[in-house]
This record gives C-alpha cells, sequence and structure tokens, in this order.
C-alpha cells in the first residue's frame, strides 16, 4: 500500500523538481488548457499527492457543484491505490476525507475579498490548518488583476501554496509568441509558475511556460493518459 | 358527499420550519368554509391555529404530529395532511408522505431553500410525490420569489417556472399576476376572501410576458405538444393547464406560486393549482406485496368495487379511545365490514368510519379508494396493512431509521408510573423512531429517539397529556461495539449434572463485515444436524446484544459456522445456543474490539460573516468539514460530528450567530471512538459493573 501510494506520487515529484524557483509556500501555479483537457484531474492529483502526506487542503470552486468534486477525487483516489488492501485503504481513505475542505463559491462575480475572508475563517487559528488552496473555475476572462494580485498576497502572508486552473477560451492563437497563453497577459505579476496541457497524439503533454521570472518552453517529463486521466512520467 | 375520483386530492403540506405551513394551512381551512374565523399561531388570545390541535405546539409554535383534515374547494374533495417541519419529527413526515397523491411543498420568500428544505425535498422525491412549490412570506423585508425561484432550480435540481409574479413586495405587497390568464389579482375584504380581477398594472406589463415567456419555454422542455402550439402560434389557456398537469404529475416540472398566507394573499390561486395540477387518486400507481406469492408487487386499482387494502399511517389515543387513519388504496370499507390487518393476522369488524378535520369529526357511512379516513376502536400499529379478508397483502413497509440517542427517565411519584406506562405504551406504537425498553441492570426506563428535540418532545408530552412528571438522566449516546480481527473459535458445551446431559461443540470463526451482522454455515457432513443450525445463529445472535466492553450490541460481524458436533441424546435447542455463545465470547475478546459513536451529518446554515465562528465550533466538537457552500450572502457548511459532541449545539449556535444560523443533523455512520474516550466508556462500564456486584 505504501510502496504504491509512493508511485502514485512519482508524477508530482517530477513536476516539482523541474521547477527551479520551487512550488511550495507562498508561490502561486496556474495550470491552463482548453476545457477538457484534464486540468482539474491534474489538480486533484495535486491536492491527493498533499493528502497522502497528511497536509490538509481546501478545494475552493467556482462551479462545480460539491458532490461532483468529491467524485472527482473517489475516482482519482481509486485509480492510484487500487483495491488490493481494504483496511489500509480505509485508513488512507479517511484521512484524505478528514484532510479536505471543498469550499463552494456559487455567485457569479463574487467578490476575491469575500472568498479570502472565508478561506481564512476556516484556516484561522485552531481551525484547519491548509498549506495547500487548490482554485478551479476562476474566470480569468474578466478583468481581475486585482484579484489575483489578492490571492498571491494571501498566499505569501499565510504562507500557502495556491493553484490555479485556467480555462483557454476563444479563436485560435491562444498563445502569445512566447507560448504564454494571451489571457493571462496582465496577470503575469501575480503569478510564479504556469504550465500548460496541450493534447499531442493519444497524450497530454505538460509543458513549464513560466518559472518564475524565466518565461520559457520547457517539456516536461510528464504526461496525462486522457484514458485514466492519471499523470504519468514520460 | 359522494366524491368521484377525480375530484378527490391528497395533498400534504411540506417545508421547512417557521415557513408559515401552518398559517396557510388555516388559511386554506378558512377559505373552504371549515373555519370560521382565522386564529394565529402564535395568537395572544390563546386560540391558536386550528391544525395545532396540541396545547405544547402552540407553545413552541411548531406543529409535531400531522393532524389530517378534509376540506372542499369548487367541488373537489382535499385531504390536507399537515406534516410537522423539524427534522427529529421526519418519521411523521414520512409516513405521511407515503399516503400523499401531491405536496404543496412551502418556501420563505427571504430564507429561500434552506437546509431543511433539502430533507423534505428529498423525502418527497424519495416517495415520487408530485409538487407545487409555494413561495410564502412575499410580505416580508427582504421578500425575492425570484431568487426563491433561482435557488429551486438549483439547489433542488428541479425544472421549475413562476406561474405567477407579484404585484409590489414586501409592505407593498399588492397582489399577483396570473401567467397563464395573464390577469392581475386583488384580494379584498377583511380576510382577503374577495378576489377581484383586473388587467395587469401597465408598469409590470413587460415582466409579465417576459416570465410567460420563461414558463412556455420550460414547459416546452418536456411537452411536444405545447411546443407545437407555440411554433403554430395558438397556445391556450386549456393546453398550457393541461402540459402542466402532466409535468407535474410525472414529476418533469414543479409550478411556481406564491403570496402571503400571514396577509390573506393568494391562497385561493393556490388551492385553484391543487385542483388544477396534483393528481387524483387514480394517477399514481401504488404498489403492495402479495404475501402468498413470495411477496410479488401486485398494482392496486383505485376501484371501489375491488377487495379493500388500505394502510394504516397514523395512530392517536383520542379521549374515546384509538383512531385509526387509513388511506384506502383499492376497494372500499363501510361499518360492519370485516376486515384483515395482514402484521397481526387478526381479523376484525368495521366500528365507527369518521372523517377527521382538524379539531372534530364527522361519523360517515364508509369511503372509497382513494380517500383518508380513520377509524375507532382498531388494534394496529403505525404502518400495518389492513385488507379485505381474502387479501394477503402488505403495502411496502416504509423506511424506519435506528435510533441514537437515549434517555433514561423515571416517574417522581411512584403513583404515575401506571400512567407513564400508558403514555410510553402509546407513544411507541405511534411512532416506530421512538422506543422504550428497561434496562435490567439499572433498572431504569430507556428512552430512544432520533435527536434531543425528539425525546424533550415526548417528555413535554408526558408531563401534559398524562399528567406524569418525570425525572431524566443527562442523554446517552448509543455506542456500539465492533470486531477489527478474525479469531477462531472451538467451543464445547457440555453438562451432566443429573437429568438429560447437554452437549454441543461448535467451530469456526468471525470476521470483520461491513454489515451488520451474516451467518454463513459452511458446516458439512451433517456435523451439526440441520435442525440445529438456526440454534447456533440464535446464540450468536443473542450476544450481539451485549458486547463485553461496554455492554453496547455489536454490529459489523460475520460468523462463519465451520464443523462441529453433536451428541445423539444430549443435543438440543438450547444447548448449541449455549455452546455458540459460549464461542463467541471466547473468540470476542480475541477480536481486538472498539467502540464505535453514531456520527451525525450536520448542516449548518448561517450568513457568511458567522462562518469563522461556525467553523471553530464544529472543530472544538471532533467535527470534519466536508465543505462550504457560499452564495453571496449565506453560506451552508456541512460536516461530519459525532452526536456525543453535538448536545445543546443548537444553543451554542444560535448565542454564536445571534440566533441567525441554524442547523439539522442526521445519522450518517458509526465511527470509531478516538481512545481517551473509549478509556472513560470502559471506565464508567466497569465502575458500573462493580457497584452492581457490591449490590
Amino acid at each position: 500500500m505504501v510502496r504504491k501510494i509512493l508511485s502514485a506520487r512519482g508524477p508530482i515529484k517530477v513536476l516539482e523538481k523541474n521547477i527551479t524557483g520551487g512550488l511550495g509556500a507562498g508561490n502561486l501555479t496556474v495550470l491552463a488548457s482548453r476545457k477538457g483537457v484534464g486540468k482539474t484531474a491534474c489538480l486533484v492529483q495535486i491536492a491527493l499527492d498533499r493528502l497522502f502526506e497528511d497536509k490538509p487542503v481546501i478545494h475552493v470552486s467556482y462551479a462545480s457543484r460539491v458532490d461532483y468534486i468529491i467524485s472527482w477525487y473517489e475516482e482519482i483516489f481509486k485509480k492510484l491505490v487500487g483495491k488490493e488492501n481494504l483496511s489500509a485503504e480505509m485508513i488512507v481513505h479517511d484521512q484524505i476525507i478528514r484532510n479536505r475542505v471543498i469550499m463552494n463559491f456559487r455567485q457569479e462575480g463574487m467578490k476575491t475579498s469575500q472568498v479570502l475572508k472565508s478561506i481564512e475563517a476556516l484556516i484561522g487559528p485552531g481551525n484547519f490548518q491548509a498549506k495547500t488552496i487548490i482554485v478551479d473555475g476562476f474566470n480569468f476572462y474578466l478583468p481581475g488583476f486585482e484579484d489575483l494580485s489578492l490571492f498571491k498576497q494571501f498566499a505569501a502572508d499565510n504562507q500557502l501554496e495556491i493553484w490555479f486552473s485556467c480555462s483557454l477560451k476563444g479563436e485560435e492563437p491562444l498563445f502569445d509568441d512566447q507560448g504564454l497563453p494571451k489571457v493571462l497577459e496582465s496577470y503575469l505579476g501575480s503569478i510564479d509558475v504556469i504550465i500548460t496541457l496541450e493534447p499531442d497524439d493519444s497524450r497530454v503533454r505538460l509543458t513549464l511556460v513560466k518559472d518564475h521570472d524565466q518565461v520559457l518552453s520547457k517539456k516536461l517529463r510528464l504526461e496525462l493518459d486522457p484514458q485514466t486521466l492519471l499523470l504519468s512520467p514520460v | 358527499m359522494k366524491t368521484t375520483l377525480n375530484r378527490m386530492r391528497n395533498i400534504g403540506i411540506s417545508a421547512h420550519i417557521d415557513s408559515g405551513k401552518t398559517t396557510l394551512t388555516e388559511r386554506i381551512l378558512y377559505y373552504c368554509k371549515k373555519i370560521h374565523r382565522i386564529h394565529e399561531v402564535k395568537s395572544k388570545e390563546g386560540g391558536g391555529a386550528t391544525m395545532d390541535y396540541m396545547e405544547l405546539e402552540h407553545e413552541r409554535g411548531i406543529t409535531i404530529t400531522s393532524a389530517t383534515t378534509n376540506v372542499s374547494w369548487n367541488n373537489h374533495s382535499i385531504n390536507i395532511i399537515d406534516t410537522p417541519g423539524h427534522v427529529d419529527f421526519t418519521i411523521e413526515v414520512e409516513r405521511s408522505l407515503r399516503v400523499l397523491d401531491g405536496a404543496i411543498l412551502v418556501l420563505c420568500s427571504v430564507g429561500g431553500v434552506q437546509s431543511q428544505t433539502l430533507t423534505v425535498d428529498k423525502q418527497l422525491k424519495r416517495y415520487r410525490v408530485p409538487t407545487i412549490a409555494f413561495i410564502n412570506k412575499l410580505d416580508r423585508t427582504g421578500a425575492n420569489p425570484f431568487k426563491v425561484q433561482q435557488q429551486i432550480n438549483e439547489k433542488l435540481a428541479r425544472r421549475a417556472a413562476l406561474l405567477q409574479i407579484p404585484i409590489g413586495l414586501e409592505d407593498k405587497f399588492q397582489g399577483l399576476v396570473d401567467l397563464i390568464k395573464m390577469k392581475a389579482y386583488y384580494f379584498d375584504g377583511p380576510n382577503g376572501e374577495i378576489i377581484q380581477e383586473e388587467e395587469i398594472p401597465p408598469q409590470l406589463e413587460d415582466d409579465a410576458w417576459k416570465y410567460r415567456e420563461e414558463l412556455l419555454d420550460t414547459i416546452s422542455l418536456f411537452s411536444d405538444e405545447l411546443t407545437e402550439a407555440i411554433l403554430e402560434g395558438r397556445v391556450s389557456e386549456a393546453l398550457l393547464l393541461k402540459a402542466i398537469r402532466q409535468g407535474t404529475i410525472s414529476r418533469e416540472f414543479t409550478p411556481i406560486l406564491m403570496g402571503s398566507a400571514y396577509r390573506n394573499k393568494g391562497i385561493q390561486l393556490l388551492l385553484e393549482a391543487v385542483v388544477n395540477y396534483l393528481p387524483d387518486p387514480s394517477e399514481v400507481e401504488n404498489k403492495a406485496l402479495d404475501l402468498d406469492r413470495e411477496e410479488q408487487p401486485v398494482v392496486l386499482k383505485a376501484d371501489s368495487a375491488l377487495p379493500c387494502v388500505a394502510y394504516a399511517f397514523k395512530l392517536e389515543e383520542g379521549p374515546y379511545g384509538q383512531l385509526t387513519h387509513l388511506r384506502i388504496y383499492q376497494g372500499s370499507l363501510k361499518k360492519g365490514d370485516e376486515l384483515f390487518n395482514t402484521r397481526s393476522r387478526q381479523k376484525f369488524k368495521v366500528g365507527r368510519v369518521v372523517r377527521m378535520h382538524a379539531d372534530h369529526m364527522e361519523d360517515i357511512e364508509g369511503a372509497e379508494a382513494g380517500d383518508i379516513v380513520a377509524l375507532f376502536g382498531v388494534d394496529c400499529a403505525s404502518g400495518d396493512t389492513i385488507c379485505s379478508p381474502e387479501l394477503n397483502y402488505a403495502l411496502t413497509s416504509i423506511y424506519v431509521p435506528e435510533p441514537v440517542i437515549s434517555l433514561a427517565i423515571e416517574p417522581a411519584d411512584k403513583l404515575s408510573a401506571d400512567r407513564l406506562a400508558k403514555a410510553l405504551a402509546r407513544f411507541t406504537k405511534e411512532d416506530p423512531t421512538f422506543r422504550m425498553y428497561l434496562d435490567p441492570e439499572s433498572r431504569q426506563t430507556i428512552i430512544q429517539g432520533m435527536g434531543e428535540l425528539h425525546l424533550d418532545v415526548y417528555v413535554e408530552r408526558m408531563r401534559r397529556e398524562y399528567q406524569v412528571e418525570v425525572l431524566t438522566g443527562p442523554p446517552q449516546v448509543a455506542y456500539r461495539e465492533t470486531i477489527t480481527t478474525r479469531a477462531d473459535f472451538d467451543y464445547t458445551h457440555k453438562k451432566q449434572t443429573g437429568g438429560a446431559g447437554q452437549f454441543a461443540r461448535v467451530i469456526g470463526y468471525i470476521e470483520p463485515f461491513e454489515g451488520s451482522y451474516e451467518f454463513v454455515n459452511q458446516v458439512k457432513g451433517g456435523h451439526i444436524p440441520r435442525e440445529f443450525i438456526p440454534s447456533c445463529d440464535k446464540g450468536f445472535q443473542a450476544r450481539l446484544k451485549k458486547g463485553v466492553l461496554i455492554g453496547s450490541p455489536v454490529i459489523g460481524v460475520r460468523v462463519v459456522l465451520t464443523d462441529g458436533q453433536f451428541h445423539p441424546v444430549d443435543s438440543s435447542d438450547i444447548a448449541f445456543q449455549a455452546a455458540a455463545q459460549g464461542a463467541f465470547k471466547e473468540a470476542y475478546q480475541k477480536t481486538k474490539p472498539k467502540i464505535l459513536e453514531p456520527i451525525m451529518r450536520v448542516v449548518v446554515e448561517t450568513p457568511s460573516e458567522f462562518s469563522g465562528q461556525v467553523f471553530s465550533s464544529l472543530n472544538q466538537r471532533r467535527g470534519i468539514i466536508i465543505s462550504s457552500i457560499e452564495d453571496g450572502t449565506s453560506s451552508r457548511i456541512e460536516a461530519e460530528v459525532p452526536l456525543r459532541e453535538m448536545f445543546g449545539y443548537s444553543t451554542v449556535l444560535r448565542s454564536m450567530t445571534q440566533g441567525r444560523a441554524e442547523f439539522t443533523m442526521e445519522f450518517l455512520k458509526y465511527g470509531q471512538l478516538p481512545a481517551f474516550l473509549a478509556e472513560q466508556l470502559l471506565d464508567q462500564h466497569r465502575k458500573k459493573l462493580e457497584a452492581e456486584e457490591k449490590r
């Protein structure tokens, strides 16, 4: 069981090793792709990686219903650990539930200051000590530079790592000549790391396009299997 | 009055507590001329609303038991079941839902969909009850029916649309625009009994057409007939009514009406909608199980010529004896008929048949399929099926949850012990989630139920209705024990002390199991004769009732019997039972048994500014926060919290949030009790046993 979980964590370690400026506390990372490529699957795997280490995670969602998000976790979890050792699995599963809070903000255009206030209330003294926050469904197409800088400030103040997903939409080209998603241009000041997901033959390749001060186009030795939605090293 | 089937409605009014359900029922009775004066729920004059006939309910401003009442509106006979709104009384709600053909879901125009609404909505869906939504309290500050409609669509996942829009809101609420007739309605006279039909006020015309468009769009999603009519531009009132009715009955659509019961506005239109859109008894399919043919499902027909099948959904003990509320599904019954209770296997003659009104009853000769009536002097329990003697049907039993909390009670003086016994006998008959037993060790009477309030209400009722002062102990959580590993057993029961000897040997193992209990027989070669296998099962089960850790029932056990031995003369049922008991006791110690505690699913609904306090209050209670949903002003926080930490939470929550948050909880699962608490319980149990030994 333990070995299985360790092997499941392999891909995330690859990711962490490839980013020179680091990913941990205080950093804000964005995973960008068109809809349906696998951003949520990636985010859930990152969250599960932290949860396997018994580290609390807050999953913030602007769109999906809570039960939908929970089923994402359940599915990816099942695929990662298989069904071999029922009781050990149950213990890890309980640990995941204990360490995960899903926050759903329903209203279109919900103020970021209020979202952060709610998160702050949750991680307040003696409460839920999350160090990782996953933000799914944030709309980067609305003018929101200030919102993202508030998130960045929040990450720095509370020593949190924050992971965003960014759904790319509209007509090609979606990327500028440096390979950065056009929609993220105005946000670059607040974003530390950008990773894009691109379907390539029957696989989805992950590319590092921004690593702190560097803008680059580094194909990560990491891909997502569109069938299982699991990340694996290439 | 003989009512043909299509002019009959059996409806319930389901709602969140305090959404004004009782007030609404009161108005319905008034407009149907069942009562001649309107009383308010929390009135000072001491009248109290007619449906809340229990004194206690008046005091708490809530409705506890469901009173049935019959009214007529526009030549239709409507049976109304007033259902309680609090989650602790859900068995009442569930039993009423079982016999309903349709329901009005009342929502507050300010609070909208709240956690309790979700529970009630789930129940309506479980029993597949066609539903009309009624948004009440449009006169309140902050009323917003459009927001509530959106919540019905999103939170309840219902396909719903407005059939009306308000003329003015809050203190300017005057009347309603009907989007089908495209007319405005005002309710005049001291009690709103005079309805004025007028043209739509010009400032609302655009809105009215806009929402009518929305209504048509929604209906056309499931009605091809209407879609065609829209395309051809020939949408008529009759066609719309028909499409809405079909959609409501097939539960593809939820019509939304609105008004203010307190201000006497909109109620008559709601009654009109009940008649127009909710099904008559023949339009709902009901099934029974044929006990003579291995419980094969049989479809019941609302035909009065067929043999009778009825369901006893509620018992009441009145001054004239026991009253049994029945829903007749098939056939008819009248005075003097012979009927058969398929559970108790007893036949009885029908005595008095009455139709219930909120506070009085009317004697009738008999009743037919589809109707709801009450019988006098029938000995049965709620949930029983009553048939003509030639049938042996059971209506599918409704889901009854296990009690999670218990309380030791004793009468304050010896003289009232008799009355207490009477009260308990009646309550347990009326409410399957309320149970009682005598603890042989402490010699205390223990009552069990679904929550603190549930038991509180019964203690209060003992006081009021039976004049029994009871002393109560602190509430106790219903713990369980379980095993964590597999353990083998090989046990011989042998007794040779004069007379016939006893001999039995059982071999096998016990192991953890996901359900509650399973018995597997793998004995081969007749080492244990077949007739003694059930004895073994019985012996094991007897042991499960009381674990050795703290004397709580044991769950999650599979017993596998692999081998054994018997003696042609000395083996008996008793011997094998004793062997099984001994074997279990022996093996149980080796399985590292653990104590389990009930974990509740708690949902707190709070204004967002208090969510921080709510989070920490749940954390302090060993709660696990599962999710938090925020929609701008309010938050819905879902958590899993051990029941033993939840005592008194309502007071804490109220004072923490200035009374603006509320919560519901229901049993979710059993979870392992943390070691430090388990230690305490084990210690208590040890002391209790020692004390008994000394005695």
